[in-house]
């Protein structure tokens, strides 16, 4: 099975000013999970409403392709240099 | 017969395609049959092994020496590729014609409701052997590939 992206690195540097950030995703990966179990009791009220209109199939498919999205991320890298802005964006 | 020359044969009989581009087609068959044969399934896992799309420019050495010209290194996992792909299977209707109607607009003839799951796979196998080299006069050099 396919995980998520550990560390997101980004790092943006301009003319004057920049910064550096190491995001740990594992960190905000039971943060989520705890929002979910919030959110599920509203869910399982959406559920039924949204029954009839086909739109709880979509739904279900939309959150499993976005994890699936954010899954295939790892192994990007994005490193784009000028002469003045200098842009990484990596995730692993 | 093997199923691939029989559609190639069907296609030809359809008037789809041309007797040289049939021969052409059954060539490259014999061809891969023949290599396949030897390493069973070495092209498939080699072309398996094809994780990232990437794309590098590189500026000229009168760019470095002086300073300028911008510097580009993208690695995109096919996996994402992949994903974003069956990602557009979820566009409502409405939207899916308007980007085809962009698309045809454009001169681009797709129509993203005949993509299938099988010709994503193929089409990102066929992916696996892209190579784009492009050096422009000034020295500055664009590749994309697959590695």
């Amino acid at each position: 099975m396919k995980s998520p992206p550990m560390l997101m690195h980004v790092k943006i540097r301009g003319e004057r000013r920049g910064f550096n950030l190491w995001i740990p995703i594992f960190l905000l990966l039971p943060l989520a999970l705890a929002v979910f179990i919030i959110v599920a009791p509203l869910i399982l009220i959406a559920i039924p409403i949204f029954w009839p209109s086909g739109w709880r199939k979509r739904a279900l498919h939309i959150f499993g392709a976005v994890f699936e999205i954010i899954c295939s991320m790892r192994g990007i890298k994005v490193d784009m240099q000028s002469d003045h802005d200098y842009v990484y964006i990596s995730a692993v | 017969m093997d199923e691939n020359k029989k559609k190639i044969l069907e296609m030809l009989a359809e008037n789809k395609i041309s007797t040289d581009e049939a021969y052409r087609l059954l060539s490259a068959l014999e061809t891969e049959g023949s290599t396949s044969e030897g390493t069973p399934k070495a092209g498939t896992a080699a072309r398996m092994k094809s994780k990232y799309l990437r794309v590098c420019v590189v500026p000229g050495l009168e760019h470095e020496h002086g300073g300028k010209g911008d510097r580009v290194n993208i690695r995109v996992p096919l996996a994402l590729i992949r994903s974003g792909m069956k990602f557009t299977s979820l566009l409502p209707p409405e939207a899916r014609d308007k980007v085809t109607g962009a698309l045809r607009e454009k001169g681009i003839d797709f129509d993203m409701r005949n993509l299938k799951p099988e010709d994503l796979d193929e089409l990102l196998e066929a992916l696996s052997d892209l190579e784009v080299d492009v050096a422009s006069s000034d020295g500055e050099t664009v590749k994309v590939f697959v590695e």
